[in-house]
């Protein structure tokens, strides 16, 4: 027992000496991460905590949290933040695979047209997609839904001119685009299942939305953990779009984000430390929905 | 004879020595500066370099800072040619306002002459960044009164008063002659008459275009001064914009809304937005500040007197009201005296009467300033440019211009508009509205009053 620790330590060191020189090969990323992520994560965490302005600030415990609870503005920002990730993400989610199972059977030339088709709309400007569903949801009668509805007789609606409508605008805008990511996902995700399960289900006469809901679905649980938890973590940042489409919080501030809230504390307000705690509470959220979702989907299966 | 001149190396660390003590001694360039004489005996002045950070100024660039800014330097440069200035800009928006945050508080660096605008003012006089003008008692009654209250921290004035930037009501003589309504005599109507117009005003085409009587940015809360209210009392300490006047106000301002005279998605405007709507003849009353006249006069279809006017605030039970911002050239503290010195004298002239004149004659002439004086002196020089200008300029007198409050831009996006747009959108009464908000409005007046 009493020489357990000098031979860990041996261990240690000839661990070292033969890997050490590896370390080398992450020592760029490492420190690259140390300093834009990880340093300014310590840092928020610090802030938050602080009265922090421009000029400085001194401690102040948990006084900012406190602060947030009792602010209404922030209490609807969350609601608001927890109502659209929780729409968006189910419906992109639904999305992505309902595409993926579509363009799944066809062949290997549809299949590159169709993902790259998907996909394209990623790469432009979140801005302009932003510009493009403003005009969309315009509330005078020219925005092409009211000019679409109106078609068949329904509206005009005021849509983002209306406290309302503002935040089923913005959701729908975001429920109404593909994810492309996610396609592209499930479809490789897709090409890589067994086909030997599927060869069993067709001698045992499974319908086509029997295999799709028993083997499917169930194999593609670590592609959906993984979008589940990226998604979740993109719409409890949502920012641009709201901050374009609606001005910012939209009237009476019915699309009012976290994140935008954390943009204008800080950065109009000068509130550095209130829009830390902000972010710290969006950390804790996103951590502990990312945890919640790795425990409830975790998939022993490996394929 | 050449063992005379040879300097052996003992008697040259001798003489440096000797001039190092002398050196060392004498005054210093920064501490106190000794004219230089000039060849004429006279005292040359000492060549001074200063920054001065201008928002929206971009070096090469045809905006309207630009053009005026790069006028001015050239200007002052005949008046002060020892003075070297550098301009320095930046788009508006938080990201310029943070470099000017962190530039003047936290580095006590940056600026020597800087052009801001609202509760930035006080935000650096509070962390004694500011250095105080010395003005004169004929300066003091020279300047707009609610400009220099604008400026005045504790009791001490921190900043020049540029200018004040007037908002009232641009109205379309075409749509007015369209749907048969006589415009304003004078640019004077009560609210009633200004209703009626609105409501006369909003029709639909034979082709199907809709007319809207009237519209504004979302940035607004001018029809709640029409009836006397005010956001803060006179000490600036207590929030009064839930009094009964200001709810009245309101009252007014949502009866526009409930008469459906402006575009349905008006809580929406931003500033461009609207205006874009006027432009397109899509509404026949707009409330904008002074700046449209540049852009309306940039427009060949736009002819004044023709087919635009401009008309004041209509007026309800209070004063003839106006509101507008105020902007204020500053100068940082800082312990060179050449520079600190060189800065006032400089503010001093970009917002004095001289400026006007000067830039008028340089060639090609350089509309000076974009926005009618802060002071009396210097007032007449912008209407001389438009007769447009020559009313707005009359509008000094009674615009209200907000106090400012470090912490207003809060009250105001936070908690003030969102009010407004729930009263504006009927779910809220006016009272109710800006009842609930006066408690948070008023814990961060004591905020900024700490």
């Amino acid at each position: 027992m009493a020489t357990a620790a000098p031979r860990r330590r041996r261990s240690l060191a000839a661990a070292l000496r033969r890997y050490g020189w590896s370390y080398l090969f992450v020592l760029p990323t490492f420190s690259l991460f140390v300093v834009f992520t990880l340093l300014p994560v310590v840092q928020g965490l610090v802030l938050s905590l602080q009265n922090a302005r421009v000029t400085g600030g001194e401690f102040i415990g948990l006084a900012n949290f406190e602060t947030l609870a009792a602010d209404p503005v922030f209490v609807q920002a969350l609601g608001n933040t927890i109502l659209y990730a929780t729409v968006v993400v189910a419906a992109q989610i639904t999305l992505a695979l309902i595409v993926a199972s579509l363009i799944q059977p066809l062949g290997t030339r549809a299949h590159v047209f169709y993902r790259a088709l998907f996909y394209l709309p990623l790469v432009n400007s979140a801005i302009l997609v932003a510009m493009v569903w403003r005009w969309i949801f315009n509330a005078n009668p020219f925005g092409l839904a009211n000019t679409a509805l109106g078609v068949i007789g329904l509206g005009p609606f005021l849509w983002i001119g209306s406290s309302d409508q503002a935040l089923i605008a913005v959701i729908l805008s975001a429920v109404l685009t593909i994810p492309g990511g996610g396609v592209v996902l499930y479809s490789a995700a897709m090409g890589s299942l067994p086909r030997e399960l599927y060869e069993a289900a067709d001698l045992d006469g499974a319908s086509w939305f029997s295999k799709w809901r028993h083997i499917t679905v169930p194999l593609l649980r670590p592609t959906t953990l993984y979008l589940l938890v990226i998604y979740t973590i993109l719409a409890f940042q949502l920012f641009e779009r709201v901050y374009i489409m609606t001005n910012g919080g939209g009237p009476n501030n019915a699309t009012i984000t976290i994140v935008q809230l954390i943009y204008s504390t800080a950065f109009q307000f000068g509130r550095y430390g209130l829009a830390s705690a902000m972010a710290v509470v969006l950390f804790v959220m996103a951590l502990g929905v990312a945890l919640v979702q790795f425990r409830s989907l975790r998939s022993d299966v490996e394929y | 004879m050449g063992r005379d001149v040879l300097i052996n190396r003992r008697r040259f660390l001798q003489s440096m020595a000797a001039v190092g003590v002398v050196v060392a001694c004498g005054p210093t360039a920064t501490a106190s500066p000794s004219p230089s004489v000039s060849a004429s005996g006279s005292p040359a002045p000492k060549a001074v370099s200063i920054e001065w950070w201008r928002r929206n100024y971009a070096q090469g660039t045809q905006s309207a800072e630009t053009i005026t800014s790069d006028a001015a330097v050239k200007a002052y440069k005949d008046r002060a040619s020892n003075v070297t200035i550098a301009i320095q800009g930046g788009p508006f928006g938080a990201e310029t306002d943070q470099k000017f945050d962190i530039a003047i508080l936290q580095a006590h660096n940056g600026p020597d002459v800087f052009h801001t605008t609202g509760g930035d003012v006080l935000k650096y006089a509070a962390a004694g960044q500011l250095s105080q003008p010395t003005l004169t008692d004929a300066e003091r009654t020279d300047f707009n009164p609610s400009a220099l209250k604008a400026t005045t921290y504790k009791g001490t004035v921190v900043a020049y008063p540029l200018w004040i930037v007037p908002w009232f009501e641009y109205i379309n003589l075409d749509l007015f002659k369209e749907a048969g309504v006589t415009p304003p005599t004078g640019g004077n109507w009560t609210y009633e008459e200004f209703l009626a117009a609105a409501k006369k005003l909003t029709f639909k085409r034979a082709d199907g275009k809709q007319i809207y009587g009237f519209a504004h940015a979302n940035d607004e809360f001018a029809f709640m001064l029409i009836d006397g209210g005010r956001p803060y009392d006179s000490t600036i300490k207590t929030w009064t914009f839930n009094s009964a006047d200001a709810v009245s106000g309101l009252e007014k301002w949502v009866s526009l809304a409930q008469q459906k005279v402006m575009p349905p998605d008006f809580l929406t405007l931003n500033p461009n937005d609207s205006q874009a709507r006027f432009l397109a003849g899509d509404v026949a009353i707009l409330q904008r500040p002074s700046a449209m006249i540049n852009i309306l006069n940039a427009d060949a279809k736009w002819k004044f007197g023709t087919n635009w006017d401009i008309a004041n605030f209509p007026k309800a039970k209070g004063d003839q009201t106006a509101w507008g911002g105020v902007g204020f050239i500053a100068v940082r503290e800082q312990s060179d005296a050449d520079k600190k010195a060189a800065a006032h004298a400089f503010a001093k002239y970009l917002t004095g009467p001289d400026i006007g004149p000067d830039l008028k004659k340089q060639t090609p002439p350089v509309e000076y300033w974009l926005a009618p004086a802060g002071r009396k002196s210097a007032a007449g020089i912008y209407g001389d440019y438009h007769p447009a200008k020559a009313k707005v300029a009359t509008m000094g007198a009674f615009t209200y211009v907000l106090p400012n409050v470090s912490t207003w831009s809060e009250i105001d996006q936070k908690y003030l508009r969102p009010a407004r747009d729930a009263a504006l959108e009927g779910k809220k009464t006016p009272k109710q509205a800006l009842d609930e908000v006066a408690p948070q409005a008023q814990k961060l007046l004591d905020e900024a009053n700490k």
